[in-house]
Parts: structure tokens; sequence; C-alpha cells
């Protein structure tokens, strides 16, 4: 009951909307920055060239000002709104390919569905855990899979709708954790369910696809400048166009350099806010945060196998790819922070769930399944 | 001029009104249906004790007694529900649901406590699972609950709250009550004792 009182869901909301909406209009500025200086550089090139080529002999102006005045504005404009249309048209695109329904992208990562007339024990438990928390968050009962074959302690959630949304537990979560502590973590997938985050970051990753674009368009004006502008003698319109090129590719790599770096920051400001929902959602830190610690304690052999480990690590439950630090292109905070969020006494020197074998976890885990001394040790609990 | 005035204020007025009054509607709706989702769970909840007596009694021949109140107050809590399911929010029919499915959730923690001593039955596979489901129905319940208290607090504070008192008032939209269950903390702790 006091730990209800100590963490304030609601505050911790907040402050993560907020930042998140900060970040989402940075990402757009980018885009806008972006568009504008392309059309300012093609603006001046060819600007400058046509003024070269009317008055071979007039002296440029020099300085700032001389190249201000050499900019044509009305190209430089055309430009930057193609090159916009350009990043938003195929992002656009490339979302309408990435959103299936949630069910396919579990497949694909190698998941199993678990349905209601599972006669499974652990899977039981999960289906039932699945729709108290659905009962918890008032949505609809999600699609539910396990990532067989997967020993580390993760989750995911897929799906840009509620409708159409599906959550995944690898296997060694369904082994791992109690039943509290699955609870908590599948109300935090809810919470990304319930805040749109997988709709937002597709949305980011479209983005980031449409920056891509813009420097391979970059590099095919150059190519195709470099292949047909050898015979002829206008070098100066050549290099004009190999320059704009130039711009397109330099400018592209750094937009999505920019994107990647925003992307993960918000999702790590994503991955806060889904902690805050969790908890508003089943009232209770205390068992995310044990799970939270589980992760910790197994993090040494822990390291999801799945080669899509790469792409989907932003929906995962937490940092899959191990990362020395927690760098700016980490998509989860650190797990120390997350665990402080939920439970300020935490202390990794002293604290006994942190340091637990999985051996113990397992144990902990199936006491509430089945009579101790009952069957095999090992993870073999879900496969039956 | 004036009459125009006049006429628009309580056109303006009437607007006010109706949509005070639908905003209550709504509200009762909300509460209402966190309700009905209740009621959904408790009748699986009653539903699933006699499944669990009947595989317990082989085992715990000794307990006859603690069966007994399981089964009476298993057949209380449903007598109430019945009843309540037809006035959603009245304060006498809550009371009396929260209190029956109060003396239920704690003669339920007794037998799983007794259970303990049990290790055959604890063994066999169709007590482990009513226990997973009995658990997992106290937490849909307590979750239900918990989203009908918050309607419930929405719709009264509507219904208590100026300007929207006036119409309720007018409307006959009483103020509702929230379901506590007694014995709470025991019935919390029921699925805890039954782990160990």
């Amino acid at each position: 009951m006091t730990a209800r009182a100590v963490f304030d869901f609601s505050e911790h909301q907040a402050r993560a909307r907020r930042q998140t909406a900060v970040l989402v209009l940075l990402f757009l500025l980018i885009t806008l920055a972006i568009s504008l200086l392309t059309g300012v550089v093609a603006g001046f090139l060819f600007g400058g060239a046509a003024e070269h080529v009317g008055h071979q002999t007039a002296a440029v102006p020099g300085g700032l000002e001389g190249m201000v005045e050499q900019i044509d504005w009305n190209l430089a404009l055309t430009v930057a709104v193609l090159v916009a249309g350009i990043i938003l048209a195929t992002a656009a695109i490339r979302a309408l390919m990435l959103g299936g329904n949630g069910a396919t992208v579990a497949r694909a990562m190698g998941g199993t569905e678990v349905t209601r007339d599972t006669r499974n024990p652990a899977k039981r438990r999960l289906y039932n855990v699945v729709e108290e928390v659905a009962i918890a968050a008032t949505l609809p009962m999600p699609r539910v899979f396990v990532i067989k074959h997967e020993k580390g302690i993760n989750a995911f959630a897929a799906g840009l709708r509620p409708g159409t949304a599906a959550i995944g537990i690898t296997h060694g979560a369904l082994a791992s954790l109690t039943r509290d502590e699955l609870q908590g973590v599948v109300a935090h997938e809810f919470a990304h369910i319930n805040n749109g985050d997988m709709r937002l970051n597709l949305r980011l990753m479209a983005m980031i696809f449409g920056l891509v674009a813009l420097s391979v368009a970059g590099r095919m004006v150059m190519r195709s400048v470099f292949f047909t502008g050898r015979g002829r003698r206008d070098q100066r319109a050549v290099l004009v166009a190999m320059a704009v090129g130039l711009t397109l590719v330099v400018l592209g790599a750094l937009g999505v350099f920019a994107g990647r770096l925003l992307q993960a920051a918000i999702s790590r400001q994503r991955e806060h806010l889904a902690d805050a929902t969790a908890v508003q959602f089943t009232r209770q830190p205390g068992p995310l945060a044990n799970a939270l610690k589980k992760i910790g304690a197994l993090q040494r052999d822990e390291q999801l196998q799945n080669p899509h480990g790469e792409e989907i690590r932003h929906m995962l439950f937490a940092e899959a790819v191990a990362r020395r630090s927690p760098g700016l292109l980490a998509t989860h905070p650190p797990l120390i922070d997350r665990i402080r969020a939920l439970d300020p006494a935490f202390n990794p020197k002293t604290d006994p769930v942190w340091r637990q074998p999985q051996r113990e976890m397992i144990r902990e885990s199936r006491r509430g399944l089945r009579k101790q001394s009952e069957g095999s040790s090992g993870l073999d609990i879900a496969d039956a | 001029m004036e009459m125009l005035l006049i006429i628009l204020v309580l056109l303006a007025l009437m607007a006010i009104g109706v949509w005070l009054y639908n905003r209550l509607i709504r509200k009762r709706n909300a509460f209402r249906n966190a309700f009905a989702q209740i009621d959904v769970q408790l009748k699986r909840r009653h539903d699933l004790i006699p499944n669990l007596v009947e595989s317990v009694k082989g085992y715990m021949s000794h307990e006859r007694e603690t069966l007994t109140e399981v089964i009476e107050a298993r057949n209380s809590a449903e007598q109430v529900r019945q009843q309540a399911s037809g006035t959603p929010g009245d304060p006498a029919t809550m009371a009396e649901l929260g209190r029956a499915e109060g003396t239920l959730g704690g003669v339920l923690s007794r037998l799983f406590a007794l259970s303990e001593s049990y290790p055959e039955l604890r063994a066999s596979e169709n007590f482990r699972q009513l226990q997973e489901e009995l658990t997992s129905t106290e937490n849909r319940v307590s979750y239900a609950r918990q989203a009908y208290n918050d309607a419930v607090m929405k719709y009264n504070n509507a219904v208590q709250t100026v300007p929207s008192n006036a119409v309720a008032s007018m409307f006959n939209f009483g103020v509702v009550a929230m379901l506590e269950f007694e014995d709470r903390e025991q019935l919390q702790q029921a699925p805890r004792v039954s782990f160990s």
C-alpha cells in the first residue's frame, strides 16, 4: 500500500507525454530544415550558374550578401517543396507497407499462438493474465504468442490498433517470472498498446526511411550526371548537378543520423511512460520492478537470439541487443533507472532479486503451477 | 428586440440543459456497463466453486464443515448477485453484495489454507487448474471493480457538482454506491496463501 503512494503514475505519464511531444516536433523540424537547406543550395547553385551563362563577364558580388543575392528563390522554394514531398511520400508508402496486424508480426518473430483452450498450465496462466489486464486496461483482448527457444526474459506488443494487437512473451519470461511479475510485464505491453506506441514508432521509422530515400536520390543524381555529363562541354552545369547530388547525400545522411538519435530518445521516453501506465493498470509497482530486476540478473547470458533483434528492439520490453553503455542510440532507458522509478529504495549491491540465479527463478515460478519436487529442472515447462 | 434576446437566452439555457442531461445519461450508462462486467466475473467465480468443492471432496473428507460453509457462502452470494444485477449502484444491494462476496472470499481462503496439509490434493492437476482459474477470477473481479468504482465516482461527481446537479435533481439522478468488499485484506491474500 505504501508503494502505491510513492509511485505517482499520473505525474510520470504527464512528463513522458510532454517530452515525447517535444521530440516529435524536433523530428518534423529536421525534415523541414533539410528540405529548406536543399532548396537554398539548389537555388544558389542553379541561380548562380544561370547568371554566369547569361553574363559571362559580370563580376560576381563577394561576401555573404552577394551569395544571398545570387539565390534563385523561386527555384529554392520549388526544390524545398519537392524534397519535403519525397521524404513524406516515401515515409507514407513505407508506413502502409509495415502496417500489418500484430499477429503477422508475432509469427514473423517465431511466435506460436496461445489460445483459450491450451492444456499447458504455464500458457493457461499467461492467457489468464492477459485477459485480466485487458479488463484492467479496458482494452480488447489481443492475440497472445510465445516465442519458443528464447531463454531471456522479454516481451513485445505488435499491431497498430488495439483491435489488431498481439502480445508476445519469450519462453524464458514464462518460465522465470511469478504470476504477479508476468502480470506486470503484460501490463507494460498493454500500456504500449494503450499509448499508441507502435503507431508512433512506425511513423518515426517511416520518416527515417524517407530520409534514407533522400540520400539515395542524391546518389542517383550524382551517378547519372557522372555517366551522361562526360562528353558534354558544359562542365559548369555538370559540376552544379554533382554538387546538388552531393548535398542531398550529405543532408540525407545527417538527417538519418539525427533521426535515429531522436527515435531512440522517443523510444526511451515511451518506455518510462509504459512502466507508469502499467502501474496504473495493476496498481502494484513491486512485481514490475521485480521482473526488471530479474532481467538484470540474467543479463550476462541473456541475448535475444532472433536474427530480427536489431530491427525490432524498440518493441521489446527490455533492451535485447547488449550494450556496454547506455548510449544515445539505446531504445530503452537503463534498467537501473527504470527500477529506481518503480522502487526508489532499490540498491543493486544488496537486492536479492537482482542477483538471483535463473534456476531459482524457475523454481519460484513453478511453485504456482505444479508441485515443487515433480518434473525435471530446466526450462521445459512451457513446451509440454 | 428584447423579446428576441429573451428567446435567445432561453434557447441557450435549454441547449445547456440538454447537454448536461446527456452527459449524465452517458455517465450512468458507463457505470452500469462497468457493473455488468463485474457481474460476468462474479458469475464465473460462482460457477467455478461447485467444481472446486466436487474435486476437493474426495481428499478433504475431514473438512466437511468448511466445504458446506463454502457452498453456503457461494449460494447466498449467487442469490445476491442475481438480485444486484437488476439494480446496479443501489446502496443497500451493493453493501449486501460486498458483504456476501467478502464472506465467500474469506471462506475460500480458509479452504485453500487447509489444502496445504493435503499434498495429494495439491498434486492433482484438476485442483491446480481450478486454483489458477480462481486466482485469475479474483484478479478479474478486482480489476472490474476498479473500473466500476472509477465510473461511479465520475457519475457521482456529475450528479453532485454545479451546474449538473440541478439537472440531476430535476430528472431524479441519484447518487450511487461503490462496491467495496468486506474482508478485503483477507480476500486479496487468498491467492497468495494458495501459492506457498
